[in-house]
Order: structure tokens, then C-alpha cells, then sequence
């Protein structure tokens, strides 16, 4: 379903300058896998994440998601496929703190246009399945970290999209809300929802439901478990 | 050199347009010869990434051009005040041997940069990008002309003599004129309004023909039609003066810049119905049949206005 193939990318600093965050990696995920990426700061995980959501395009190689290549798609077509086919949890939730939760949550609607009986039954189903409902007029800069990566997570989901990639998702929560968010992406695999993480937080590296483990070491594959 | 505030934004914008439009060459000639969208290689990605920056740069090209072409016939228009002998933007062009030539040059490029950017829409619009070869080979030959334009801009404010004496309008747009102009003054205004409403009904017949070809074609002889007649016919009316003919006066405050709009009209009307001969998308090409019947209906009800109030007010035709 997905599939990167001889993918390199460089970002160019300056003429002089170089990093090369992948180089030459070839990966294949299936549909409703759960994967995580692991690795150290720098290690090119969230380049993994950017290309699959063509956010950025690779310096060579093909990005190709269902059959269709997405690392050649135009900018507005790429656009469409994020909004259609992608979910985004961030490590800093990337909310829009003045606004409540249900605004917030209902953002990933508003290019859509739907119907707004149609919009506000789907807030609802999401917010219940992510236990956030009691919370919904809330001004979300005045939540906790738990609460307001539910709301991420909420907003994530609400396009129903196929893929959910995730980016360092627990970074910012304790122990025990990470827990909580582990409990959460177990949900999410149980709707065949094709799951991407990002992460070195240990807690994701021995969980049974996660279906494969990749290591990324400078741009490379490394070590993969199951 | 004439160097009044006025030309001085011109020359100063075609030193920007130069620059900007020769990046925007060498990127397209790149684009033109390496591109491959299959290719999944380094140089296809960098050449993806630059044909956007070099459609950027063409879009705001064109989009400084257009109105800078009205600014320019303003600009000759306020400039024929230094000129003895000139009345009008007719007199300065006339002043120097290179005025028509670029004149005429102005407005092919004000068509062709609007073809480039039918085509980059159409460009867009497809996920296999498969206009993108053929509009920066396109690109290529409007860079040309281009070119050619600006020095010709700059020549002929360079050469404009303000010593010499230049030719009124009301001498360059006469029967007894010695130029090219004044062959159109043979024909006669039964003949001449015969064909501009007819050719207008041809439109009209082949816009719900849906035969778009030669919809095209009729919108092509629209427009010179409809600068002969308005030489010859409706300017008269406009002027309320039998033996005045200038192309150009009617866009002076005297008669409320009416030329500014009555020109626009035109160049949508035409231009929408030019390209519909064109491209094959089936949105666009219907798109283009309306736009272009609206606004050469509108051209033509507003020219025609002029005669009808004349003889209502008057009782008699000029």
C-alpha cells in the first residue's frame, strides 16, 4: 500500500551545504499496519513522515501510496490526497489555542465544505471515541497535555482518513498519558487505520500490536523488528 | 530620451521585466529539453520545483504587463503635450519610425502571454502536468518577441525627437493620409457595417453551433474589424465629428477614457473566443464561449450606443 523506493533526500543548506536525511531507502508497509519508526534526533523519521504525507518531495526515489505516485503529484493535487488520505498527530499538537475544542477538532473540515448536520455528527462520534466530549466548548490552551493530544488525535481522525502518521506523539506527556495515547492508537489499528509513528520513546518498542519495527540510522534502514 | 516620470517607471519596470523574464528563459529552455515526469531522478524533482517558480514568475509578468500596457498608452497620451504637432498617443507613435511597429507588437504579447496562461491553467489543472513542455516551449518564443518589445520601448523613447515636428491624428487617420492607414478609408460604411454586424452574427451562430474553430476564426476577423469600424465609423460618433478618425483620442478625460473600456471589452470578447478555437478542455472551452459572446455583445452594444443617441438627439447621421 505504501511504498518508498530508492528514496534520497537532501536539503540543501547552501551550495556548500548538505544534510542528507535519507539515502536510498526502500520500505513497503501494508494496509493497517502499525508501524514504528525509531531513532535518534536527526536520524531522517520525520522525513520518512513528510514524504508519505507529501509535505516535501524526495531528491530521487518514488513515494507511492495506493497505487498512485504521489511523490510526482502538483501541489494542490498533493493537497487534495493530505486532506483526503492523511491524519497528522504532532509532538507539540500543533492546536490553535485561542479556538475551542470543537472548532479545533472541525478544522480539517472546513476545505471540505460538508453539510453541517453531516460535520457536527462526526465531531461528535469522534469526540466520543476519544473521550473529549465533556470538554468540547473549552478553550483548548486551558487543557492539560493529555487532553489536548486527544484533541489532536480528535482532529486526526475526523476526515476518516486512511493514514495516520504521528510524529514523536509522546514526547511531551508523562508516563502515564503515553500509556493512554498507546491504548488510543490501539483503537485506531482495531478501524484498519494505516498507522505511522515516529518515535524513540521505548514504551512503543515492545507493544504487541505494533506490526513492525524499523530502525533508522542516518538516513538508512537499519535493524527491523517483526 | 524623453525622461518624464512616466517613461522612467516604464524603463525602470522593462529593466525588472528583463531581468526576471530572462531567469524565467533559461529556467523554461531547462524545463523544455530535460523534462520527463516519469523520471524519478534528482534533476526531474529540481525541475519540477523550478517550472513553478518559473510559471511565478510569468504570472506576475503578465500580471504587471496589463495594466502597464494601458499605462503605457497613457503615458504617450500625456507625453504628446511636449510634442509640436502631436494631439494625442497617435502623434508619439507616429514620431518615431519604430512606434506602430512596437505598438502592434504590444498587443500580439498581451494575446500571446494570455494564451501561455490559458495553457498553464489547463497545465495545472491535470495531474500529469502534460501541458508543461509545450507552454514553456511556448514560453520560449513569447520571451522573444518580449524581448524584442522592451528594446523597441526603449528605442523609441530614445530616438523621440521633442524638436520635431510630428503629425496630428487628424492627419495620420485621414482619406488624404500617405500611409497604410488611409487604404481603409475606401471602404464603404454600408460594406463595413455590414461585415462588423455580421461577422458579430456569425459569432452568435457559430457560439450555438458549438463549432468551435471557427468561432475562433470569426473572433480573429472581429478584431480587426472592429478597429477598422471604429476608425471609420464609431469614433466619429464618439468624437461627434465626421472628419475625426484617431484610434486614440476617445481614451482622453475628454470623452470620460470610454476608449479604456470600450478596448478591455474587446480584448476579452476576442481573447476568450481566440483560445476556445484552442484547447480541448470541455470546462474552459464553454467558459471561453461565454465570456467571449458577453463581452463582444457588450463592445458592440456600447459602440453602437454612440450612433443611436446621436441620431435620436440630433435627427441625422454624420
Amino acid at each position: 500500500m505504501i511504498k518508498l523506493e530508492n528514496v534520497t533526500k537532501i536539503y540543501e543548506i547552501n551550495k556548500e551545504h548538505c544534510v542528507t536525511a535519507l539515502e536510498n531507502i526502500n520500505l513497503e508497509f501494508k494496509e493497517g499496519e502499525l508501524i514504528v519508526l525509531k531513532g535518534a534526533s536527526g536520524s531522517g523519521k520525520s522525513t520518512i513522515l513528510s514524504l508519505i504525507a507529501a509535505l516535501s518531495k524526495p531528491t530521487s526515489g518514488e513515494v507511492i501510496v495506493d497505487n498512485n505516485r504521489i511523490s510526482k503529484l502538483p501541489d494542490n493535487f498533493a493537497a487534495l490526497y493530505r486532506r483526503k488520505n492523511i491524519g497528522f498527530i504532532f509532538q507539540k499538537y500543533n492546536l490553535i489555542p485561542t479556538l475551542s475544542v470543537k472548532d479545533n477538532i472541525l478544522l480539517p473540515l472546513v476545505p471540505t465544505n460538508p453539510d453541517e448536520k453531516e460535520a457536527l455528527e462526526k465531531l461528535n462520534q469522534v469526540m466520543e471515541k476519544f473521550d473529549i466530549s465533556h470538554k468540547q466548548n473549552i478553550i483548548v490552551r486551558n487543557l492539560s497535555g493529555g487532553e489536548q493530544q486527544r484533541v489532536a488525535i480528535a482532529r486526526a481522525h475526523i476526515n476518516d482518513p486512511k493514514i495516520i502518521i504521528a510524529d514523536e506523539p509522546t514526547a511531551n506527556l508523562d508516563e502515564k498519558l503515553s500509556l493512554n495515547f498507546i491504548e488510543i492508537l490501539k483503537k485506531l489499528k482495531q478501524s484498519n487505520k494505516t498507522i505511522i509513528v515516529a518515535t524513540h520513546d521505548p514504551l512503543f518498542f515492545n507493544l504487541d500490536f505494533v506490526d513492525k519495527i524499523i530502525e533508522i540510522k542516518n538516513g538508512t534502514i537499519g535493524d527491523s523488528d517483526k | 530620451m524623453m525622461l518624464v516620470p512616466e517613461v522612467l517607471a516604464i524603463l525602470i519596470l522593462n529593466l525588472i521585466f528583463a531581468l526576471f523574464s530572462l531567469i524565467a528563459f533559461v529556467l523554461a529552455v531547462r524545463i523544455f529539453f530535460k523534462w520527463d515526469l516519469n523520471a524519478t531522478t534528482k534533476l526531474q524533482y529540481s525541475l519540477e520545483k523550478q517550472s513553478f517558480l518559473t510559471a511565478t514568475i510569468i504570472k506576475y509578468i503578465f500580471a504587471i504587463k496589463l495594466p502597464l500596457f494601458l499605462f503605457f498608452i497613457f503615458t504617450l497620451d500625456n507625453i504628446s503635450d511636449l510634442l509640436t504637432g502631436a494631439m494625442c498617443a497617435a502623434g508619439v507613435v507616429d514620431a518615431t519610425e519604430y512606434g506602430t511597429y512596437l505598438f502592434i507588437l504590444k498587443i500580439i504579447n498581451i494575446y500571446l502571454f494570455g494564451f501561455w496562461l490559458v495553457l498553464h491553467y489547463l497545465d495545472i489543472k491535470s495531474k500529469e502536468l502534460k501541458y508543461t513542455k509545450i507552454k514553456f516551449g511556448f514560453f520560449i518564443i513569447i520571451f522573444l518577441l518580449f524581448l524584442i518589445e522592451l528594446i523597441l520601448e526603449s528605442i523609441m523613447f530614445n530616438s523621440i525627437d521633442i524638436d520635431k515636428m510630428v503629425s496630428c491624428c487628424g492627419t495620420l487617420y485621414s482619406s488624404s493620409a500617405t500611409s497604410y492607414i488611409s487604404n481603409i478609408f475606401l471602404i464603404q460604411t454600408p460594406i463595413l457595417l455590414s461585415l462588423f454586424y455580421g461577422n458579430f452574427l456569425l459569432i452568435v451562430l457559430f457560439y450555438y453551433l458549438k463549432q468551435k474553430e471557427l468561432f475562433s476564426l470569426v473572433n480573429l476577423f472581429f478584431i480587426i474589424i472592429s478597429l477598422i469600424s471604429l476608425i471609420l465609423f464609431f469614433g466619429t460618433y464618439i468624437y461627434e465629428l465626421p472628419t475625426h478618425h484617431c484610434p486614440f483620442c476617445f481614451l482622453q478625460k475628454d470623452y470620460y477614457y470610454v476608449g479604456y473600456l470600450i478596448y478591455t471589452l474587446l480584448f476579452i470578447g476576442t481573447f476568450n473566443g481566440l483560445i476556445a478555437g484552442f484547447i480541448n478542455d470541455k470546462q474552459r472551452v464553454k467558459k471561453a464561449y461565454k465570456f467571449s459572446l458577453v463581452f463582444n455583445l457588450l463592445f458592440l452594444l456600447l459602440v453602437s450606443a454612440y450612433p443611436i443617441i446621436y441620431y435620436i438627439r440630433n435627427g441625422t447621421w454624420l
